[in-house]
């Protein structure tokens, strides 16, 4: 796990591997970080400004996908997604965003003005105005890089750090979608049914639940992306020094992402998500949560897929359909086999 | 006259040692006193004429009692006491700074055995006899020292009858510590499934009810069983259905040797083992027609077989009317065993009847398990009957070694001496770790072993064993799988430098590829890899080791176009392909992912390769279980010829060769599985010669869980022998994974010795 003197793709995949990379060489090299409650060293999915009486969130995100199109959306739609995302699972309810647009010398205008009327649809499900932005063009053969930022306002801030012994785990649908998606497309592979991607704004989720049982009975919120449900779960255990254990029969999978996992040995818990968010809801209010959550269009296939307890701390532990309980791993790259 | 204290080492508590003390005492008419220490260690004073001391010493080195371990012996003259008389004290916590442990639990002696079925006698039919030579030990100590307070016997105290034999230095139960009789002792129950009892006497009812066809848990001494006829291949599948265990071999108990031999072909060496104070599961070669159920080993050419080791058993087979039981551990694939009378819910859909008694198993320990491969022992479970007894040593400091995950077992070294665990098993299940750790605390505390030098562990980043390891408050080392494997040899044969094959399924290696079949050199410049099987692809990383099919592509792209393999397997093996989930879809799929690298791990695996052959000769499409596909096909090769395909070893040995003879070839499946081992044994054995040649190194070893092939030990032996080397494997040690964490921790020794580097090893 060590990092040479090069950055590596790995360093960039989530995981341990790039949490080691932002705290060794970005956060020990920048001095002012802080501006409210939540700063850039607590690494959470955006930070907040403490302003007059309010706490405003605000956050970045860079999207270099390729393929640009893919089965169930585009880069704008994932710009959007993302960073809309990151403000709503800290609580915050999306005010405006931002974008910048990184366009290779010879990009077709007709794809970029189908990414921009994605954007614009996706903003509009929000809703959020776009209210700034910029554009360059390059000769580095990039395709195009749709970089997001976004700022929000929260009535009451929500850390991935809050998770509380007793807590139940939700999901609003199905893990893996996005990951499996872009792989196919990208790699032409074959799968028996066409992979869709979930990517989607989920602010719709957050305040229809939080509508539901209110904002002090969601402890932590996670967008699951790069790294999937897996990192996701395993940064909240770290955070709060609590151990999570998923039931893994209870966790929402498409038939074809189970099926492309199994056809390629990848664990479905492992790949990212664009359209979904991880609640931890305080005891006595998960059923309020979990019927909140499906009548949301993009929540039909939510589901209760764990609980918060206090045995082994730090780390996430899945009951598994076979029977026997296994750590839940933070993904690591490349495959290591351990099967004798 | 002269007055002296001795303090023995060892294995000297447990054993009928203090009695011993006691009886030379008086034959040389020495005075003082004789007592066990806190850490298992016995200390003696004496007062007497020198010259009969000096005899009493001799007595104490050359006539100890058949199971204790004479280690160490230390001696300091002390002023004259005036003592009166010779007595056995009372133990004490004290503690004498030697080495000594608790022996292992002990098969049931033959004097006991005759008193359980003399009528006369007042422990006739009673199925917890025991004397000071036999009974169980390790299983049942609480901590030390090793008196019956501190063990699960503590819960029944002992009639007057048993008190005058336990306190009679005479007698040959003279403080045996789990003496007891049906008066005061444990006593069996025989429950239904739903807990209701039934009448009668427990033990004949149990006979009668396996002779009907059911199968029935059975607590024994480490554990649970699960028992039914093994003459009765409905109730084998029946088992086989309920514990979900579709191919894996169970183990079988044979009421004598007389019965091994109607199904069996038992060499002399064979024999001994089996009739050790150890009883393991020794794999037999089955005799041809094999006249039992095929359900019991399918597709193997070899058989589990024990003998009974306690009373229990020997009273069950006495009522029977079958002479072999099945007799596999109670437990899914992958738990531990259940060994508690409260965790009996894990596996009561599994079984009709329950055999339970109401002693506590305070350890567990699994049965071993032991296969003779070219005419020495392989050790391929250590635990009930090895276990907690050292192998090796080391340089000297206390430390631990983690093990891997797999088939699992950890070393606890103290000063050097490496104390290898009872079987722990897949330590990628947390029920399991419990286990791992709970056996982990108790083996410190047995061996007072607090603070610790040196943590060792597996270079895998993913193991439990490693976290764990990690977490424990010392000096962390991580020690590449292989070279523990090679290591381990040099543990327990006691030599300085080896030229080592490791021959494998996986361990993470040092350029984070998996390595498996590697030539490795251990000697006083260092630990280095020197060769090792030609990389190829495995789809799917661990998926390849459930659907070899996996493996196969993988080679067959090392040495076809991927557009040619579809054909060569829908020719060659074409239900292969149908064994995958989905099919030919997943097939393309697979296709796919080595020709984009998705998911993708490259490996030098032995097993893998072993695995990918069974596939192409239609021999075995699926692991059920550990080896399954390799064991299958040295199976099928048994009594095949030589073909004398070639494989290139130079730079790279490349295996992927033998499959384009194979493919080419029109000979018979048995002389083609035969030759797939023995080419692929000459490749690595002329490898290891080279290097050996090399560097001047005279001892060539080879571990690792494929070093319990026959046909490719043979032949590697025949070849290095043959070039003026010696050929060692383990004998103690076992050569897959349950002996990972010796070789860890010999390398600890070295490491902490100041002979290798932190950065070459892990």
């Amino acid at each position: 796990m060590k990092l040479d003197r090069k950055i590596r793709m790995m360093d960039g995949a989530g995981g341990e591997a790039m949490e080691k990379l932002i705290k060794e060489i970005i956060l020990q090299n920048l001095t002012l970080k802080s501006a409210g409650k939540i700063s850039l060293d607590a690494l959470d999915d955006g930070a907040s400004i403490s302003f007059e009486k309010n706490e405003l969130v605000f956050t970045i995100d860079g999207h270099t996908v390729k393929p640009i199109f893919f089965p169930g959306g585009d880069i704008g739609r994932l710009a959007v997604s993302g960073t809309v995302n990151d403000l709503a699972v800290m609580g915050a309810k999306p005010l405006a965003l931002a974008i910048s647009l990184i366009i290779e010398d010879g990009f077709d205008s007709e794809e970029l003005e189908r990414i921009i009327k994605s954007i614009d649809t996706t903003a509009r499900e929000v809703p959020v105005p776009i209210i700034t932005g910029d554009t360059k063009v390059v000769d580095e053969k990039i395709g195009i890089f749709v970089i997001s930022a976004g700022i929000g306002e929260a009535e009451r801030l929500i850390s991935d750090a809050g998770t509380q012994i007793g807590d139940f785990v939700l999901i609003n649908g199905g893990i893996g979608e996005h990951g499996f998606a872009i792989m196919s497309k990208r790699e032409g592979l074959e799968f028996k049914t066409t992979l869709i991607s979930d990517v989607s704004p989920i602010w719709n989720i957050v305040e229809e639940v939080a509508n539901a049982v209110g904002w002090e009975n969601i402890h932590a919120m996670k967008d699951p992306t790069r790294g999937g449900i897996s990192e996701a779960l395993n940064e909240m255990a770290l955070k709060a020094k609590v151990g999570i254990e998923i039931i893994e029969e209870y966790v929402p999978i498409k038939p074809a992402v189970q099926a492309a996992g199994e056809m390629l040995g990848i664990s479905p818990f492992i790949m990212a998500n664009e359209g979904k968010v991880v609640m931890l809801i305080a005891k006595g209010y998960e059923e309020d949560a979990l019927r909140a959550m499906k009548r949301c269009k993009n929540g039909k296939d939510a589901a209760i897929i764990g609980r918060v307890t206090d045995a082994y701390k730090g780390r996430v532990v899945l009951k598994t359909r076979i029977g026997g309980r296994r750590f839940l791993e933070r993904p690591m790259g490349d495959p290591v086999p351990r099967v004798c | 006259m002269k007055c002296i204290k001795i303090t023995v080492n060892g294995v000297v508590q447990g054993v009928g040692f203090r009695p011993f003390v006691y009886r030379i005492a008086h034959k040389y008419g020495l005075k003082g006193y004789v007592k066990n220490l806190g850490d298992a260690g016995v200390e003696i004073v004496v007062e007497g004429e020198e010259k009969y001391i000096k005899n009493f010493e001799e007595d104490l080195k050359l006539r100890a009692p058949p199971l204790a371990r004479v280690q160490e012996i230390n001696e300091e003259i002390l002023p004259l006491r005036g003592f009166e008389k010779f007595i056995i004290e009372e133990s004490s916590k004290s503690y004498g700074g030697g080495e000594s442990i608790i022996p292992p639990d002990v098969a049931i002696c033959e004097d006991c055995l005759r008193e359980l079925f003399t009528p006369t006698d007042r422990r006739y039919m009673y199925p917890f006899i025991v004397c000071t030579n036999c009974g169980p030990r390790f299983s049942i100590i609480e901590s030390l020292p090793y008196d019956r307070e501190n063990t699960s016997m503590d819960e029944f105290p002992m009639c007057d009858e048993c008190r005058r034999e336990y306190e009679n230095p005479l007698d040959r139960r003279y403080h045996a510590e789990p003496i007891c009789c049906n008066k005061c002792g444990p006593q069996y129950i025989l429950l239904d499934k739903d807990n209701n009892p039934i009448s009668g006497d427990p033990l004949k009812e149990t006979a009668h009810l396996i002779d009907k066809g059911y199968i029935v848990a059975i607590k024994g001494i480490g554990g649970f069983h699960i028992a039914c006829d093994a003459r009765n291949g409905d109730s084998v599948r029946e088992l086989r259905r309920r514990i979900g265990r579709r191919e894996q071999p169970f183990a079988i108990m044979a009421k004598d040797m007389e019965t091994v031999e109607k199904f069996a072909i038992v060499e002399e060496e064979e024999k001994g083992e089996m009739e050790s104070y150890r009883r393991p599961i020794t794999l037999l070669q089955k005799k041809s027609p094999f006249p039992l159920p095929e359900s019991l080993a399918p597709g193997l050419h070899t058989i589990g077989v024990m003998l009974p080791y306690t009373g229990l058993h020997h009273i069950l087979f006495h009522y029977s009317k079958s002479d072999v039981y099945v007799m596999t551990s109670a437990n899914y694939p992958d738990f531990p065993m259940v060994k508690d009378n409260d965790r009996l819910g894990e596996i009561r859909d599994a079984v009709d009847y329950i055999l339970l008694h109401n002693r506590r198993i305070v350890n567990r320990v699994d049965d071993s398990v032991v296969r003779f491969v070219d005419g020495k022992r392989a050790v391929i479970r250590r635990s009930r009957g090895f276990v907690p007894l050292p192998i090796g040593r080391t340089f000297k400091y206390d430390g631990i070694a983690m093990g891997a995950e797999l088939m699992n077992s950890f070393s606890v070294v103290k000063k050097g001496n490496i104390y290898p665990s009872q079987y722990i098993g897949n330590t990628s299940k947390l029920e399991v770790m419990d286990f791992f750790q709970d056996a982990l605390k108790r083996f410190r505390s047995l061996l007072s072993v607090e603070d610790i030098d040196l943590v060792i562990i597996d270079s895998h980043p993913l193991y439990n064993t490693s976290k764990l390891g990690s977490e424990l408050d010392s000096e962390i080392l991580k020690v590449q799988h292989h070279f523990a494997h090679i290591a381990s040899i040099m543990a327990e044969k006691n030599i300085p430098e080896i030229i080592g094959i490791a021959i494998d399924a996986v361990g993470y290696g040092l350029d984070g590829k998996t390595w498996g079949g590697e030539i490795i050199e251990i000697s006083n410049s260092g630990v280095r890899r020197l060769e090792h099987i030609e990389y190829y692809p495995l789809p799917g990383g661990d998926l390849a080791s459930y659907y070899p099919i996996r493996s196969l592509i993988g080679l067959l792209s090392q040495v076809y176009e991927l557009g040619e393999i579809e054909e060569i397997l829908r020719e060659r093996c074409p239900d292969a392909i149908k064994t995958l989930k989905y099919g030919s879809r997943e097939l393309h799929m697979i296709l796919s992912q080595i020709e984009k690298g998705i998911n993708v791990a490259y490996t030098s695996s032995t097993g893998r390769f072993l695995d990918a052959i069974a596939v192409l000769l239609n021999i075995a499409y699926e692991r059920t279980y550990e080896g399954e596909p390799a064991m299958k096909l040295e199976s099928a090769a048994i009594n095949g010829r030589d073909l004398r395909f070639e494989i290139e070893w130079e730079g790279g040995i490349k295996v992927h060769q033998l499959l384009s003879h194979i493919i080419e070839s029109k000979e018979r499946r048995r002389n083609l599985a035969y030759t797939a081992h023995v080419s692929l044994a000459r490749a690595l054995a002329q490898a290891a010669i080279y290097h050996a040649q090399e560097k001047g190194i005279k001892k060539i070893g080879a571990s690792g869980g494929v070093a319990y092939n026959e046909i490719i030990m043979r032949e590697m032996r025949r070849i290095i022998e043959s070039e003026g080397f010696e050929f060692i494997s383990t004998e103690e040690v076992p050569r897959g994974d349950n002996g990972i964490s010796v070789g860890q921790a010999y390398i600890g020794g070295l490491y902490i010795n100041g002979q290798v580097r932190r950065d070459e090893i892990g």
